[in-house]
């Protein structure tokens, strides 16, 4: 299979970390991965805003251009951007219709979008076309001692339609972290939501659901939480500054993104310039298991 | 040689419709109607984004975008020229940026309202990929929007056009401009060369030059090493 | 697409096509450079400039008898635009302390440097901010930054150029500037192509003895005058004035230059401006169409600066001699005269005649340049016709590619590419023809290296100015004119400003031209500043009955 990379722009600038580990995880995976070339941005959020066909043609570009790069599946490892370019090709795919109407718009874009191309979240082609036990075999420094709290939120899973699990009971992200050598654990608020982009206008309301995420994970025994979402990461790690002005007495906990995890139990060193894109330094917690 | 008559075509300027002679641009074709221009008119070259026009063709539904001083009148061709795109030129100071997308959420945050349609790339007389330059702005990478939108003239059919209300061209001269300040490499010879100047290095045989005779300078001149590698 | 007519002659350029190539990979000159008498020869009988009616004696102003290119003569000749006792000089309607007319990248530069110098600055402009010959500039800039050149080497060169009749104390102050501004460019985010190890890309021009020419693609004008614009844009203290087209200059009882008046072009009013120092950077006069010629030149490019100036007893100099560029376009006709860039040549584009032969070295300043092509087409028969009975050379563009790899002409020459594109015509597989066209006015107001001319209040820069390129200019130095003393000119003015007081204003000097001119018996019609060039057709003219015009103007 053929597939190519969509990393969006979070994973350019804000989450490079996210992004570096990614690639460098499925190297060492031995994935054949190419970024998508000409990408443009998979739309979030306009295309969520409502059905209006005009905010369909960015994720439906991607994919066209995916397409016409011969790759079979497109891999997304942002939660936002997979859930957005997962739902255009549904949306285009109930009514041809709409798809017909988008590209008399793209007359200029050179060939029409089939379909063919397959959106893929990393998780569920770790689990589906690698297999955990072959992350297992290839992990070199297993993260063994340590105790993580797979955070799904909401975009993994929901709606159903491009849900990568089952919605009320995912597994995916625990079964890697127990591949990588971990110990996953389980924690009541790992499908709620984040507080999304409230964070830009609402502080209260994200800082209260960052208390609220962190301290149901801690009682349950996680030392950090894992993500596959830069928002996610950012409401969960940045956030928790502003939740300590509300809620004094909670105390720091790191928020990695899984790729950060799987490329360090895979033999990758842990890059200095990861951490500065953390609010909580990993470090000690590292270090505390032999993983510096 | 052509000694027939010069056939003649229309082209309709804001609903009216005038006889030109065919193969006239479109601003040829205005002058030869009896428009004095004093907007929509520049370098007359293709170089100076003065004459920015919208079109649509005769039988074709599609609106398109070319500079009236290089787009060649149709039979049929509905035609308005726009000499200017309203936008505000906001002040910043470039020593005080950083070459990333920071700057543009600053100066240009509407940029990230780009829904990612192509409506502009589908417009620009230069065929530049507009949609790919802004993304690459929003996601950071500021040295491949400069290489992208190098060529923009700044005609303004790609804000006109947008609806997300961007103003493209604006955002690329600031891209291109961070690039040059601060991504493109150091020119260490140039700058070799600034300080020799100061330190007066060359001052000498400039002034033995500027005082030479006539004969002798003519003579250093024609006997002088040319180099073309 | 070329016609069928023309196809015979391009299959004899593809048929000598490999030799030519093999012939510049040696290294050798293609064909040798002409020694001084092949030069003066080629120039004596076939340059316009030499014609016997290319020039006669002015017959006023402080260049009297003195031999002008006619048309320049012409328009020196002429009515003022305004009747002086209309206007309230007491009480101008904007003050400054520098104003300065024109705003292409020498008036950018200019008032950039005076506002940096603390003073109020106002930048008129007849069209656009922009809308300037800088901004179309294609091929490049000269600096020396090799190696194996130095600003030295770059002086013989320019003097060389302009058949030794430069003003040497401009050609010091250019040449030793030149690294200096590229540096300010540069600072200020201006992308010159560089090489993967960050020197700067150098390309061979024609008279210059080492590759000096630096470019941005060849979109090199346009890329230092948008972002010039751009800082202007960046200091709202710069006080603009779009559409407002200079008349007249202002002077003051003490005899200086003190502001000048504007004719807005769209809203048909006079305005006057009360300024301690002028800076004309008004450009050149291409849209005069001296004998006429096609013109590469921008539509507002109508030698104003020239006629303010004498007005007021500015001195001219070299305003006998004319640059037509070899390389403008004959064909498709839509794109007739328009610029070919002297870069074609410097990356090793060749000229041959009709039969596919090189009759000149590509690279002879373009004087000589042209005037050999002017005699292969004409007096040798060698030229090539198109369709519309036009004639020119060939200029074998796709030998660019070959010598510099595929994909060259697309990375080094875009807009080249894109304007032939247009017209259906690939210069990467098929030759273009080119024939010389109106380029440049070599001379101007003259100045010193301060940019001050014989005037006290009144300095110029750029184009308009005279003595820099003597009687030729080279290619790449007009950007770095520009640039340098445009910089110069707004530092000098600045500070001439500041120790500067203005007396009464007065337009007397306008009466005493009126006076003048009448006495020269010149037909009433006859007036100056042209301002636009008249493309509207007879035929309109003769319907638009009630229309009033003001020689070009309506």
């Amino acid at each position: 299979m053929s597939v190519l990379y969509f990393p969006g722009c979070t994973l350019k600038n804000k989450a490079e970390n996210f992004d570096q580990s990614f690639v460098s995880s499925m190297a060492g995976l031995g994935v054949d991965m190419k970024e998508l070339d000409r990408w443009n941005c998979c739309g979030t959020v306009f295309s969520m805003a409502s059905d209006d066909l005009m905010s369909q043609l960015a994720p439906i570009r991607n994919l066209l251009r995916a397409e016409q790069q011969g790759a079979d599946a497109l891999l997304a490892p942002c939660s936002m951007c997979y859930n957005t370019l997962a739902r255009a090709k549904h949306f285009v795919a109930q009514e041809p219709d709409r798809l017909e109407k988008l590209h008399s718009f793209m007359y200029k874009e050179q060939g029409d979008y089939k379909g063919a191309v397959d959106v893929v979240h990393p998780l569920a082609y770790l689990r589906d076309s690698i297999g955990f036990d072959l992350v297992a075999k290839k992990v070199s420094r297993p993260l063994e001692g340590l105790k993580l709290g797979a955070y799904y939120g909401c975009l993994l899973t929901r709606p159903s339609i491009v849900s990568i699990d089952d919605p009320q009971k995912p597994e995916v992200m625990d079964k890697l972290i127990n591949a990588l050598g971990a110990e996953s654990v389980y924690f009541e608020q790992r499908t709620e939501c984040c507080g999304s982009y409230q964070t830009l206008t609402n502080l209260a309301v994200v800082a209260n659901r960052t208390n609220m995420i962190i301290r149901s994970a801690r009682t349950s025994g996680a030392q950090a939480l894992v993500t596959s979402c830069p928002l996610c990461a950012y409401n969960l790690d940045q956030m928790q500054r502003e939740a300590r002005k509300h809620h004094s007495d909670l105390s720091p906990m790191p928020v990695f993104y899984f790729t950060e995890l799987m490329a360090l139990a895979l033999g990758q060193d842990w890059k200095s310039e990861w951490t500065e894109l953390h609010e909580v330094d990993p470090a000690g917690l590292l270090k505390e298991h032999g993983l510096d | 040689m052509m000694a027939t008559e010069t056939k003649m075509v229309s082209m309709v300027v804001m609903g009216e419709s005038f006889r030109v002679p065919e193969g006239s641009t479109i601003m040829s074709a205005l002058e030869y109607s009896g428009f004095q221009l004093t907007t929509g008119v520049g370098c007359r070259e293709g170089y100076c984004g003065a004459c920015g026009t919208l079109y649509r063709e005769h039988g074709d539904y599609k609106l398109k975008g070319g500079l009236a001083c290089q787009t060649v009148v149709s039979d049929g061709m509905h035609i308005a020229q726009i000499p200017f795109v309203p936008a505000d030129k906001p002040s910043y100071d470039l020593e005080e940026l950083t070459p990333d997308e920071d700057s543009f959420k600053k100066i240009y945050p509407e940029i990230f309202r780009c829904v990612a349609c192509n409506t502009c790339t589908k417009i620009c007389p230069q065929d530049i990929q507009v949609m790919d330059y802004i993304q690459c702005i929003m996601r950071g990478d500021i040295a491949t929007a400069a290489d992208l939108s190098f060529d923009c003239l700044r005609c303004g059919l790609c804000a006109l056009r947008c609806p997300a209300e961007l103003v493209q061209y604006n955002a690329a001269t600031l891209a291109r401009r961070l690039y040059g300040r601060y991504l493109a490499k150091p020119a260490v010879r140039l700058d070799r060369m600034v300080e020799d100047i100061k330190a007066g290095k060359y001052d000498e045989e400039i002034e033995s030059l500027k005082t030479m005779e006539h004969e002798e300078l003519k003579d250093r001149y024609y006997k002088r090493e040319v180099r073309t590698k | 697409m070329y016609p069928e007519s023309m196809q015979e002659s391009i299959r004899k350029v593809e048929a000598t096509r490999a030799k030519r190539v093999q012939v510049a990979k040696a290294g050798q000159p293609i064909v040798k450079p002409m020694s001084d008498e092949e030069r003066q020869d080629v120039l004596k009988r076939f340059h316009p400039d030499y014609q016997d009616d290319a020039r006669r004696p002015v017959r006023w102003g402080p260049n009297e008898s003195e031999p002008l290119t006619a048309d320049v003569a012409d328009v020196l000749e002429t009515y003022p635009r305004i009747v002086p006792e209309r206007y309230d000089l007491s009480n101008p309607d904007f003050q400054t302390d520098v104003l300065i007319i024109g705003a292409g990248s020498a008036g950018f530069s200019a008032a950039l440097l005076a506002q940096q110098a603390g003073v109020k600055v106002t930048l008129a402009t007849k069209l656009r901010l922009g809308d300037a010959n800088s901004m179309m500039a294609q091929g490049g800039i000269q600096a020396a930054v090799r190696e194996d050149d130095s600003p030295a080497i770059h002086y013989l060169d320019v003097i060389g150029g302009g058949h030794f009749d430069n003003k040497p104390e401009l050609v010091q102050a250019l040449v030793s500037e030149a690294p200096g501004a590229i540096a300010w460019l540069r600072q200020l985010g201006v992308m010159f192509d560089q090489d993967d190890e960050g020197k700067l890309k150098t390309k061979p021009g024609g008279g210059t003895s080492r590759p000096r020419m630096l470019s941005a693609r060849d979109y090199t004008g346009a890329a230092i005058c948008r972002t010039l614009r751009d800082e202007v844009q960046n200091h709202k203290d710069i006080d603009v004035l779009e559409h407002m087209s200079a008349v007249e200059l202002i002077k003051d009882t003490k005899g200086a230059v003190a502001g000048a008046v504007f004719y807005h072009l769209l809203t048909r009013e006079h305005y006057t401006v009360r300024a301690k120092a002028t800076i004309l950077a008004t450009g050149g006069f291409g849209r005069l169409h001296i004998k006429n010629f096609e013109t590469t030149n921008h539509y507002g490019a109508t030698g104003d600066g020239l006629v303010l100036a004498y007005r007021v007893g500015a001195k001219l100099a070299f305003m006998d001699s004319v640059q037509y560029h070899p390389t403008g376009a004959v064909f498709p006709p839509q794109i007739l005269g328009f610029l070919c860039t002297e870069k074609l040549r410097g990356m090793g584009g060749q000229p041959v005649n009709a039969n596919g032969d090189l009759f000149v070295y590509p690279l002879e300043p373009r004087d000589v340049e042209s005037a050999s092509f002017i005699r292969e087409a004409t007096e040798r028969g060698n030229g090539v016709k198109t369709p519309s009975g036009h004639v020119g050379v060939w200029l074998d563009t796709p030998v660019i590619e070959i010598l510099n790899g595929k994909g060259a002409i697309e990375k080094n020459l875009p807009a080249m590419l894109r304007q032939y594109k247009r017209f259906d015509v690939d210069i990467r597989t098929e030759p273009i023809i080119v024939y010389p066209t109106l380029h440049y006015q070599n001379g101007g107001v003259e100045i010193d290296a301060t940019t001050a001319t014989s005037v006290p209040g009144l300095f110029a820069a750029g184009e308009v100015s005279g003595g820099v390129h003597g009687r030729n200019r080279l290619m790449g130095n007009s950007q770095l004119d520009i640039i340098v003393f445009g910089r110069r000119a707004g530092m000098h003015a600045a500070e001439y400003a500041k120790k500067t007081q203005v007396g009464d204003l007065t337009l007397e000097h306008v009466n005493q031209v009126i006076e003048t001119i009448e006495a020269l018996n010149v037909p009433r019609e006859k007036i100056s500043p042209v301002m636009l060039p008249d493309y509207i057709p007879e035929h309109v003219k003769k319907r638009q009955l009630d229309t009033v015009r003001k020689g070009n103007i309506v």
